[in-house]
């Protein structure tokens, strides 16, 4: 009985302050807070401190703010640029042409950045010109973009799987590598898409290109060619087993602050910019991790997790039903908020449920962020929808409607996943030892 | 009033700069442990001074992140909301802050009592005492309530705070 008093206070009290705009760390203090002071006789305060102090100065998390500098620093060179002109030359041929760009180009730039409107905006303010000036209907350009941006969770350096896999103790590389194979079919799945609606649609006829050689193709792309070695060299030596995420996203630092050198856009000015950016970020992220964590501490003391993953396991449920009360679950939520915060809310809950249902919890790492990634392209705040509506002056249901495919790709992926889990789990499975 | 103001916009600032500090004492540990591990030597206590600096970095940043509108918020309410009630909710929102906030540095600050008290020393291989990389929370959470009280004054006195919202910094959390 204590347990349905206790949860419906939590839910009560925590919507109530999300909802009116208390920022999201410090609503998730305040519940557990009040969820300690109501449900346990132990001194709250220094609970709290404790808890926090424990997760904040953790060595895993380090990883967070170098990924998040690291990207930060590409974003700021001339990488823009470079992007659509060096990916063009190679896609043009594709049925679906040039579209391909803003996929490709995402998932480039979401293999050096954790964030979805920096790659969206990196890709897309050179791509949506150009492509409009050939003639592509608009409808595909801005629902390519607003689709492949969310890839950015997928791909590592994944903050989202970061943030997932310091909350549930999982190890960050292994949940990097499970995130590449359905990162790339996701990626895949959106190309066929486009060039499927290139064959049967009646307004697709952009201008053709001009055919170019073999050499002037690289000449193009010449510039994009230090990225791809940046990202072999961050990830190559997770796989190898040379560097652990923390040691990887170190290298990726210095690899990108090289090649803005070199490309002669680092500067003081750019630098700190960089830097503090970085910095900010991170933070905004180890406040909602600092909130969560003792949130966690706070539900654990009401036996409420384990009184509902019992719960959940008295009613029988089959794994996919499970799984599918838990995709309705995380879309409603991330219609409402964001995806780390989602992630660290729920998985004190979720994360026993999950284990008691047998679930791998790598793979329903993976699971978790194609979820949520979804909610990034569904009104009323996905994030791609507001920064794509700055970039294009279309009106908000215009760009939902534009990203609806889109939506429905990811819906089947979350299938794919579930069907043949192996996508995620093989990579991981088959990593090379490397140091703990 | 002028020069309050100056002073708490340079307190933010200078503690986001240490935070900054922070940031790069973390790239340099990590190189350092990485290049130890190399050439075969050991880097005793590396993993915890670098999660030290994780909590500098952390919460030294907290107050600049929240006056550069980087730290997440729901919004579909307040945006929903006229001038008048908006500013109401506004002020709700910063006074439930600014008690968390508070709340927490005042146990912040007796925990690192104790700790430097009974000088705690770190279990791990780098044997320091624990109250100098904890009194990041006492600094860092008292900025940051200083902060949010600060735009709590400002909205209830001149009707709205200093923040714009930053979707690039915000779009993180996505």
């Amino acid at each position: 009985m204590t347990e349905i008093y206790a949860i419906t206070l939590f839910l009560i009290v925590l919507f109530f302050l999300l909802g009116t705009g208390v920022w999201v760390g410090l609503a998730l203090m305040g519940v557990a807070w009040l969820g300690m002071e109501l449900f346990t006789s132990r001194p709250v305060g220094d609970t709290m401190i404790t808890t926090i102090w424990a997760s904040s100065s953790s060595w895993t998390l380090t990883a967070l703010p170098l990924f998040v500098w690291m990207g930060e620093i590409l974003y700021r060179t001339r990488l823009s640029q470079d992007m659509f002109r060096g990916l063009a030359p190679w896609l043009a041929r594709l049925p679906g042409g040039l579209v391909h760009t803003n996929i490709v180009g995402c998932t480039v730039f979401a293999a050096v950045s954790g964030s979805s409107a920096a790659t969206l905006t990196t890709v897309g303010k050179m791509s949506i010109p150009e492509l409009r000036s050939r003639g592509y209907p608009e409808k595909m350009i801005i629902g390519t973009l607003a689709g492949a941006a969310t890839l950015g969770l997928m791909i590592p350096p994944s903050l989202a799987l970061i943030v997932y896999g310091v909350t549930v103790n999982e190890s960050i590389t292994k949940l990097f590598f499970a995130g590449v194979m359905p990162g790339l079919l996701l990626a895949l799945m959106f190309m066929g898409y486009v060039a499927l609606s290139s064959v049967f649609s009646k307004d697709w006829n952009p201008k053709p290109e001009a055919q170019m050689t073999f050499m002037q193709k690289l000449s193009n792309s010449r510039f994009l060619l230090p990225v791809f070695a940046l990202i072999s060299v961050v990830i190559g030596s997770m796989y190898l087993g040379f560097a652990t995420a923390t040691e990887a996203a170190a290298i990726g630092v210095i690899g990108a602050l090289t090649l803005a050198l070199f490309q002669g856009s680092l500067n003081w000015h750019s630098f700190r910019e960089s830097l503090m950016g970085a910095m900010r970020t991170s933070a905004m992220i180890a406040l909602i991790l600092a909130g969560a964590a003792f949130l966690k501490l706070s539900m654990g003391f009401t036996g409420l997790p384990r009184a509902l993953a019992d719960g959940i396991a008295a009613m029988e449920l089959s794994r996919f039903q499970l799984l599918m009360a838990l995709l309705v679950f995380y879309i409603v939520l991330g219609m409402f908020l964001d995806g780390i915060s989602s992630i660290v809310l729920t998985m004190a809950v979720v994360e026993p449920m999950v284990r008691g249902a047998g679930i791998d919890l790598i793979w329903f790492g993976i699971f978790v962020v194609v979820v949520v990634e979804m909610a990034q392209i569904t009104p009323p705040i996905g994030f791609n929808l507001f920064v794509l509506q700055g970039m294009t002056d279309h009106e908000m249901g215009y760009i939902t409607r534009a990203a609806l495919p889109m939506f429905a790709i990811m819906v089947l992926m979350v299938f794919v996943l579930i069907w043949f889990p192996e996508i995620a789990t093989w990579l991981p499975e088959n990593l090379r030892k490397g140091p703990v | 009033m002028k020069a309050l103001r100056k002073t708490l916009d340079l307190l933010y600032a200078g503690a986001g700069a240490l935070a900054a500090v922070c940031l790069v004492a973390i790239l340099l540990l990590i190189v350092a442990q990485m290049i130890a591990r190399w050439t075969g030597e050991i880097f005793p206590g590396a993993a915890s001074y670098a999660g030290y600096a994780m909590a500098g970095a952390s919460f030294l940043a907290f107050a600049n992140a929240l006056s550069r509108g980087s730290h997440i918020r729901v919004a579909i309410l307040l945006n929903a909301l006229s001038a008048g009630p908006k500013r109401l909710l506004e002020i709700w929102c910063f006074a439930v802050g600014a008690a968390v906030a508070w709340y927490f540095t005042y146990y912040a600050y007796w925990f690192v009592y104790w700790s430097w008290k009974f000088n705690e020393i770190s279990q791990d291989q780098d044997a320091s005492p624990l109250w100098i990389p904890q009194s990041v929370m006492v600094i860092g959470g008292g900025i940051l309530a200083i902060a949010l009280t600060d735009n709590l004054l400002h909205v209830i006195f001149k009707g709205d705070h200093r923040i714009t919202r930053d979707l690039v910094d915000q779009s993180f959390g996505e």
